[in-house]
């Protein structure tokens, strides 16, 4: 778990991962586009979100794709999220909605 | 349209096909929806909640290699929003890492767009199993209880 939180904690990580929920199974080469960084930088953020279970990935044919795992964060949620606070943070995150809007 | 979603389990594969297959066991974790099939390559299965008493989702069984590989057709038939996403392909994969195993959940020849309950349920329903193997024990979601409250209330 120690992992996930340490991969969720970089900005850089979190957008790669909100382009792939976007649009999953994405290739470097894609998801490089979508970012002000080097091919390198992107791999690097990639390998730790893979070693936290956060992206999984296949081979097709000469690309390697990339896909969001969503199961460890809803085992942070479960641990984490519903049995302190769910109640309180639904409303609350209901009503952030609803202001910003 | 593809999705993948992996866990790692303490467990070993022969129990995990157990619970993956076995209607009782698959109730526990599975948004209280059991699945009844043979098992066996090219046979049907449904699955169906013992509250709503009809099959919430159907399909077929494309490959049955116990305990390592469930490839399945599924369509989905709860609402008439999901009716019209068709069918599409579930694969279940074993695999064996020292004291645990990775499962893998492959949900592909999903339409570009599908409507996300067809998928969104996955996180769900796999760490309500991770609970199960590893504690014997029921995993209170906030889907766990909206659908067993629901099916208390329709068979009422």
């Amino acid at each position: 778990m120690d992992e996930v939180f340490k991969a969720l904690a970089d900005p850089t990580r979190r957008s790669l991962l909100d382009a792939l929920r976007e649009e999953d199974g994405q290739s470097l080469s894609s998801l490089e586009r979508g970012l002000p960084m080097t091919r390198f930088g992107v791999m690097k953020h990639l390998r730790v979100l893979e070693e936290a279970g956060l992206v999984t990935t296949r081979r097709r044919g000469r690309e390697k794709l990339h896909f969001l795992n969503a199961v460890p964060i809803q085992l942070i949620h479960e641990r984490w999220v519903s049995k302190y606070a769910e109640p309180w943070a639904a409303a609350l995150t209901g009503l952030k909605r609803e202001i910003e809007e | 349209m593809e999705k993948v979603f992996e866990i790692y389990i303490k467990t070993t594969p022969e129990r995990l096909w157990e619970a993956i297959t076995d209607s009782e066991l698959r109730q526990r974790y599975n948004f209280g929806v059991g699945v009844s099939s043979e098992w066996t390559p090219g046979s049907r299965y449904e699955a169906v909640h013992p509250g709503a008493g009809f099959a919430v989702s159907e399909g077929e069984n494309l490959e049955v290699d116990p305990p390592r590989r469930l490839v399945q057709t599924m369509v989905a038939l709860w609402s008439d929003q999901v009716k019209g996403e068709g069918t599409s392909r579930v694969t279940w994969e074993i695999e064996p890492v020292e004291d645990s195993c990775r499962l893998t959940v492959t949900h592909d020849q999903l339409n570009e767009g599908a409507n996300d309950e067809l998928f969104g349920g996955w996180p769900m329903i796999l760490s309500g199993l991770k609970t199960l193997l590893e504690t014997g024990e029921d995993l209170t979601t906030p889907g766990s209880l909206r659908y067993r409250n629901a099916g208390s209330e329709e068979a009422a």
